[in-house]
């Protein structure tokens, strides 16, 4: 520990570039949840500022805990990522087999007591996860390379993962993405994972082929298989599954080369349900345009740069699987994230980090965020 | 503590890869849909963000003969409140209550009813209208309108008609003339949210609406209010069910006044002019009354003419040569043709007559004779020839069909009733518009009240053309038929309305109404003026007279006495000097 304080000491470097980048999103985030809600929280509440204030607000607390977790040396996360992953397996045993998931339009996703929900259970999660499988693959590095190994992992995860996709689709798609991708980065091979992407891919470019068929065989629920249509032609389906998606490509069109301008969108006004949610990606084109679209895509590209460039020069594999996950973690949900909102993949609920609105998501990024600069706080500075 | 491996660092950077392939992907995905898709993207999205609101065109107006507006336009506002922009809930409903005369809770209680727009009031007089908008209240929405406004109220009630909630014509020229006479709704294009309600801001795109074009009538209102007054007289005078009278320029078909006492208000047309309380009455009951009400006689419905069809008789008698004004007949009173026995209204007999006496004294025993003549052929050639059998064409909705006998049914008894006008049945449009064929010279005429079309700023775009006129009587047998009709009042059965100074033809006519057990009658008289070169033509029909019920006695001094004024007013001078000279 002592050794430690003293590299501490002697190192003066911090990641400012993932510091701003994680600023700019944030803020830029609160101008957009505030541009997309003012009208219909006006009109709902009448108070304009509504999500603006709980937004901001969990900001704050996101904001306090991010460089609390930064501060803290990330190598004390490793001995609480049993726990972690313990309490987060509880927690959703409990959110989905007890009363204290609380269910919003048929899905439970929420943890809290009787009418006061307090949290969406997936989030922790996901930290638990990441922590759990960079602890996991550190321990086990010298045999990550086995298949058994490789299995094993995905085994001790799989209870959460299950869990999660009970009734939260694409946060369970995004967790598997996560295991699949620090199990990549931490083995030598390569071949497995890409016959398994390879699988993957093919399977999905089948039921797109072959959908026809698959309905008349019953092989995809009815509900999953009207989402494949939807995405197919949403046109044909404006009224029922294709309406939010529609609604957004209607924004996305409308935006053009340089957009209507900041506050200008008239898709907000209660045409995308919900526009501050997940489909705030479509506004933000609609106001800012195409242009506006692919800077806020760079952004993210730089964040991730940004994990890269930490990630390879974090003192050990541990940083460097934490960092990775979280990597992992943001860049999985931005591309579903835009990819649902252009319509390049079927629909499913996922929301854009960062800027779209939602209280708990914002404060467990933060916490991932604290994480990352809790590792580039600890970089070698070798000159 | 194991270290970061070379090999961790080159899959951290294939994971890299991986996601800068999967930005570059949606990044090109999305410059597909905002730049190439853009154009259909943002029409779809316009057209779910824009809401029409129409503006209401003027209908065009309608002028009598002598440019008098008979059919006009009233702007009305409807004053509505949008709920979302009002921001002064109590002074506005302070406002409006005061202005619109209205309870100022009702007011109040409307101004805070969430709805996306609540109207206050509607067809409030622009003045009003143009007060409430100075006061310049936020979420207060004015808009005008315009209401169908009659001058004349019930003048002339049946041939203009009336227009319904949308403007839209409902019986009368207002239909006929609908598309000459709509205008073209302008528009307001606003942008709305997903409820429907206006966005203040938005720029708004806006359509003047087009009015309508004026329509120039032959109708002129000064003949009409003197007719009618005329007609109401002798309505009342003899306690009739109604008298139509029509008055005609024979040469053209231009038509100067269309009467059917009693007329009906065009500023409240849904409102029986009978005084009979409705109360009572199903929706059903009460829109067969107003459909009676609305009923124009003079086209919509047939009767047997009775005495004054003998015009047509005379002159296809005369045309086909088979008979001359000095031939003799002999009038017993009656005439037996086949197994019938037909009697004269002499009972007596007219004795020994030319059928120029024939025709003065409106002798049956000589038409049925000039009837059987002619033969059935010759009778049903010249219904024919005359247009009895088609619709005059009046431009007037509705006009009804001659029912006549079939060729192949008709037998000499048949023969013999048509001949002097019964057993057949015409409306008296058609009857006028015969007779004006036969006396000015032999040329069919389509009767009209239109003339002229005109844009709302007076420019001329179309001189309606109501065809050419066919021949269907010799320019002699017309002559002879003007000079036959003049003796008729001169010194037949017409002499009531010999007018000092003018040189008047008509006939006369009392027909019997079906069932003949009745003794229901339509007195009528047709007449013209001057009896050598006919201006004006007049009908006259009064529908179930009590007490003395012959057209010669009660309906002939009607149409002296309208030509006694119109005449003059038409510019048709008396020719006392010439007379004196003589």
């Amino acid at each position: 520990m002592a050794d430690r304080k003293k590299t501490q000491r002697q190192m003066k470097y911090f990641d400012y570039s993932l510091l701003a980048v994680i600023v700019f999103l944030c803020c830029f985030g609160l101008i957009m949840v505030y541009s997309s809600s003012s009208y219909a929280a006006q009109l709902k509440s009448g108070d304009s500022l509504l999500y603006l204030k709980k937004q901001g607000g969990a900001l704050l607390i996101g904001f306090v805990v991010m460089i609390v977790v930064a501060r803290i040396d990330y190598h004390n996360y490793a001995k609480v990522a049993v726990l972690g992953y313990v309490l987060a397996l509880i927690l959703m045993v409990l959110v989905n087999f007890t009363p204290l998931g609380i269910e919003y339009n048929g899905k439970k996703r929420w943890f809290g007591f009787g009418e006061t929900s307090l949290f969406q259970a997936a989030e922790p999660v996901k930290v638990a996860l990441i922590l759990s499988m960079a602890s996991m693959v550190n321990r086990f590095s010298k045999k990550i390379d086995l298949w058994r190994l490789q299995i094993l992992l995905l085994v001790i995860q799989a209870p959460l993962i299950f869990l999660v996709t009970d009734n939260n689709l694409s946060s369970g798609i995004i967790l598997l993405g996560i295991v699949f991708l620090m199990i990549f980065v931490a083995s030598r091979k390569k071949l497995r994972f890409f016959l398994a992407v390879a699988l993957v891919v093919g399977a999905a470019a089948a039921v797109t082929v072959f959908s026809d068929q698959i309905i008349e065989l019953k092989l995809l629920k009815e509900y999953q298989m009207e989402r494949i249509l939807v995405w197919k032609d949403p046109t044909q389906y404006a009224l029922e599954g294709g309406h939010q998606v529609l609604q957004g490509l209607y924004a996305i069109g409308s935006g053009g080369l340089f957009g209507k301008g900041l506050g200008e969108s008239m898709q907000k006004l209660g045409f995308v349900p919900e526009a501050q949610n997940d489909m705030v990606f479509s506004i933000i084109c609609e106001e800012l345009g195409l242009f506006g679209a692919v800077c806020v895509i760079l952004l993210f590209l730089f964040m991730i740069w940004r994990f890269v460039v930490i990630a390879n020069n974090a003192p050990d594999l541990f940083g460097a699987m934490l960092v990775v996950g979280i990597m992992a973690h943001i860049a999985l949900q931005v591309i579903l994230n835009v990819a649902v909102v252009t319509n390049t993949i079927p629909n499913t609920g996922i929301t854009l980090p960062f800027i779209s609105y939602g209280g708990t998501s914002v404060v467990f990024l933060m916490v991932e965020m604290g994480a990352a600069l809790s590792v580039s706080a600890r970089i070698k500075f070798e000159r | 503590m194991v270290p970061n491996y070379t090999y961790h660092r080159f899959k951290i950077l294939v994971v890299f890869a991986v996601c800068l392939a999967g930005f570059g992907i949606l990044a090109a995905r999305l410059g597909y849909l905002m730049l190439f898709q853009s154009a259909h993207y943002t029409a779809l999205a316009e057209e779910l963000h824009e809401r029409e609101r129409s503006i209401k065109a003027a209908r065009g107006r309608i002028y009598d003969a002598n440019g008098v507006v008979i059919a006009d336009n009233r702007t009305v506002c409807t004053v509505s409140v949008i709920h979302s922009q009002v921001k002064d809930a109590g002074e506005v409903a302070a406002v409006l209550s005061e202005k619109l005369g209205l309870d100022r809770e009702t007011v109040q209680k409307k101004v805070e009813k969430v709805s996306s727009r609540e109207i206050i009031k509607s067809n409030v007089d622009k003045s009003v209208g143009d007060d409430i908008r100075a006061c310049d209240l936020a979420g207060v929405k004015v808009d005008e309108d315009y209401k169908r406004y009659y001058p004349f109220g019930s003048l002339a009630s049946k041939v203009l008609g009336f227009t319904g909630g949308d403007n839209q014509g409902i019986i009368g020229l207002e239909v006929i003339y609908e598309e000459y006479l709509k205008g073209q709704d302008g528009m307001i294009l606003t942008q709305t949210d997903a409820r429907g309600v206006e966005i203040d801001a938005a720029a708004e795109g806006r359509v003047e609406p087009v009015e309508g074009n004026s329509l120039y009538l032959s109708l002129d209102m000064n003949i009409q209010k003197f007719v009618e007054q005329e007609a109401k007289k002798v309505m009342e005078q003899k306690n009739a069910k109604q008298v139509s009278v029509i008055v005609m320029n024979p040469k053209n078909g231009e038509i100067l006044a269309m009467v059917n006492v009693p007329e009906f208000d065009l500023n409240d047309p849904f409102t029986l002019n009978t005084g009979v309380d409705t109360a009572g009455l199903s929706e059903q009951e009460l829109q067969d009354l107003r459909n009676r009400m609305w009923r124009n006689s003079c086209i919509n419905d047939t009767y047997e003419p009775g005495s004054t069809f003998k015009i047509i008789t005379s002159a296809a008698g005369l045309e086909e040569g088979v008979v001359t004004l000095d031939d003799t007949f002999s009038c017993p009173g009656y005439r037996v043709v086949e197994d019938r026995r037909i009697h004269c209204h002499k009972v007596a007999g007219h004795g020994a007559e030319t059928f120029l006496q024939g025709v003065m004294n409106s002798c049956n025993p000589v038409f049925i004779e000039v009837g059987l003549r002619l033969g059935t052929a010759n009778m049903c050639r010249y219904f024919r020839q005359f247009g009895l059998l088609d619709r005059t064409g009046i431009d007037l909705p509705g006009e009804a069909s001659t029912i006549m006998h079939k060729e192949e049914n008709m037998g000499e008894v048949e023969l013999a009733t048509v001949s002097f006008g019964q057993s057949f049945q015409i409306t008296p449009i058609q009857l006028i518009t015969t007779a004006s064929s036969i006396i000015n010279g032999g040329v069919r005429v389509t009767p009209h009240f239109a003339v002229e079309v005109r844009s709302s700023d007076g420019t001329a775009i179309e001189k309606l053309d109501w065809g050419g006129g066919k021949r269907i009587l010799s320019e002699e047998t017309s002559e002879t038929m003007r000079y036959v009709l003049e003796q008729v009042v001169a010194e037949g059965t017409g002499h009531r309305a010999y007018l000092e100074g003018y040189r008047i033809g008509g006939k006369t006519a009392t027909s019997e109404k079906l069932p003949r057990s009745e003794n229901r009658y339509i007195a009528s008289f047709l007449g013209f003026a001057p009896a050598d070169d006919p201006q004006v033509i007049a009908l006259i029909t009064i529908d179930e007279p009590e007490g003395i019920y012959y057209g010669g006695t009660i309906a002939a001094p009607v149409v002296a006495g309208i030509f006694d004024n119109i005449l003059p007013y038409l510019g048709i001078e008396r020719e006392e000097a010439a007379q004196e000279a003589e």
